[in-house]
């Protein structure tokens, strides 16, 4: 470790720095990075993002089925294979893999029962706001960073989370190892930025990046940022991983999903406009962030069963293709009727192609209703056109028998009406 | 010269609900310079056609700016019938458009 560690600068104070990776920006990420961010060279923390707006839904209808449910379950599994080596390393483990049953999802870790875990397994409660909006089939505000810290400060080497914004989960780490302030807002908004930079894990590293032609980007390694007691940072990967830290490659991730410059969040409100990059030799320098207090209310992110969906896509190929298509639209209404039905015509044929899939256009065809009879009627109907329809008849997959759908809003509710708890098992 | 935005900027886009957000960024100041001159609110509508409320933020410490889309994605990514559900690919898109580039940025 301490040859890991040289090179890593400590502050002026004579803190070390906290070097903080991430393993996943997403559920369904890579299931190897906790193995490949553990072995690949020095952590202080590792975290984990599992949950977007879709996400909340999808464990929503887990939760359904099973109240014991609700959580990332791949977490799980990539905790059976490495929660022994994060622990052997001293490596603490910080996700928000609880989606809505951390509680849940703490139990079943301390089920896999290692050596020395008892009491060290935190989570963070309080974020499921059912009760207050008993139509949504999830409800749950955004926390932020403090009662991670407070998990660690409890002694915690997992933490597992609800709903908190992603950020948090660097943020939280980094304000339990130097003591920060509630109100010291430059340094929780320098951790917010790094946060936000590693939230969506090889997305900082040179995955889906517009110049991706200029690096290696075969197999990003995933990302680590190495924050300092004022809250600026480094970010970096670990020796020999594919991909790249650069200025431009970071910069990608800070506009990701970001609207006006003043970044809202429950513990600090973030000027990105006050950012500032710069190369370093392990990767890239981000300093000069500016921090202001937070709004007085927390986002809910609310999930309400929306109807029914289902979709299919008629090829039409050569020539008439607008004929074509107004034939089997004509076919379709007239056996299931108008209503919930979305076409949309993707003129891909070229004339005169010399490969049959170059000659076809697509019409998608989506239906959404309250009524799942109708959604699954909507097969039977597109189907029944087979022998009967446009020349060249045929469809991409066949539809299936539909599958709900969710709607997705914010709601935004006072501080004190959400009271959000830190809890060791 | 008439030449894909993406020749010299890089971009960024994704969902929030049903708005989606774009980022847009250039890799030297004199290329901000004529990126924030030129891709006004007005010229972004023209380049992506199916845009309709259109907010705008300049990031000058990253060379970069900063589109919302209101309303792109409907109602949110689970229920929404576009092509591209999440805008994941809305900045290439806008990358491969055309544009009048001057000749010393490229």
């Amino acid at each position: 470790m301490g040859a890991d560690r040289a090179g890593v600068r400590g502050t002026a104070w004579g803190w070390p720095v906290i070097r903080i990776g991430n393993a996943s920006g997403f559920y369904g990420d890579r299931l190897s990075a906790m193995r490949e961010q553990l072995e690949g060279g020095h952590l202080d923390v590792l975290t984990g993002d599992y949950l977007a707006e879709l996400t909340m839904l999808i464990l929503g209808r887990d939760r359904m089925k099973d109240a014991s449910l609700g959580y990332a379950k791949t977490f799980l599994r990539q905790m059976e294979d490495c929660l022994a080596l994060a622990l052997d390393r001293g490596v603490k483990i910080v996700v928000n893999a609880g989606g809505l049953n951390p509680e849940g999802l703490a139990r079943k870790l301390s089920e896999l029962n290692p050596a020395g875990l008892a009491g060290k397994i935190g989570y963070v409660t309080g974020d499921d706001l059912k009760e207050r909006f008993p139509e949504a089939l999830t409800a749950n505000a955004y926390l932020g960073a403090w009662e991670i810290a407070d998990c660690l400060n409890l002694g915690a080497q997992v933490v597992v989370t609800g709903r908190v914004t992603d950020a948090s989960l660097v943020v939280g780490p980094a304000a339990a190892h130097f003591g920060w302030a509630r109100d010291d807002w430059d340094r929780l908004a320098g951790a917010t930025v790094a946060g936000h930079v590693l939230e969506c894990g090889t997305q900082a590293t040179g995955g889906n990046y517009s110049f991706f032609t200029e690096i290696d980007a075969t197999r990003p390694g995933f990302p680590i940022a190495e924050i300092d007691e004022d809250g600026s940072a480094v970010i970096t990967k670990h020796d020999g991983t594919g991909g790249a830290v650069t200025i431009d490659t970071v910069t990608a991730q800070l506009l990701y999903e970001i609207g006006a410059p003043e970044y809202l969040g429950p513990d600090v409100t973030t000027h990105f406009d006050t950012v500032r990059l710069q190369e370093h030799e392990r990767g890239v320098r981000i300093s000069g962030t500016k921090g202001s207090p937070p709004p007085d209310t927390l986002k809910v992110c609310l999930n309400t069963l929306g109807g029914f969906r289902n979709a299919t896509t008629f090829v039409l190929t050569g020539l008439d293709v607008e004929a074509k298509a107004g034939l089997v639209e004509k076919q379709l209404q007239q056996a299931i009727g108008d209503e919930g039905l979305t076409w949309t015509l993707a003129r891909t044929d070229q004339p005169d192609a010399d490969t049959e899939e170059q000659a076809s256009a697509l019409l998608h065809v989506t239906i959404k209703t309250k009524d799942p009879k109708r959604a699954k009627g909507f097969s039977r109907a597109a189907i029944e056109l087979a022998l009967a329809s446009y020349p060249g008849f045929h469809v991409t997959a066949p539809p299936a028998d539909g599958t709900p759908f969710g709607v997705y809003k914010a709601a935004y509710v006072n501080r004190d009406e959400v009271s959000a708890k830190a809890v060791l098992l | 010269m008439k030449r894909p935005l993406g020749t010299i900027a890089g971009a960024r886009s994704g969902d929030k609900g049903g708005d989606a957000n774009l980022g847009v960024w250039v890799r030297t100041d004199a290329a901000y310079e004529w990126l924030n001159r030129f891709l006004t609110t007005e010229k972004l509508k023209e380049l992506l056609p199916e845009a309709n409320e259109v907010s705008r933020y300049e990031l000058k410490n990253l060379r970069a700016l900063n589109f919302v889309l209101h309303g792109l994605l409907g109602d949110g990514v689970a229920s929404s019938t576009r092509f591209d559900p999440q805008a994941k690919a809305l900045g290439e898109w806008l990358r491969s458009r055309e544009v009048e580039i001057p000749e010393e940025l490229l």
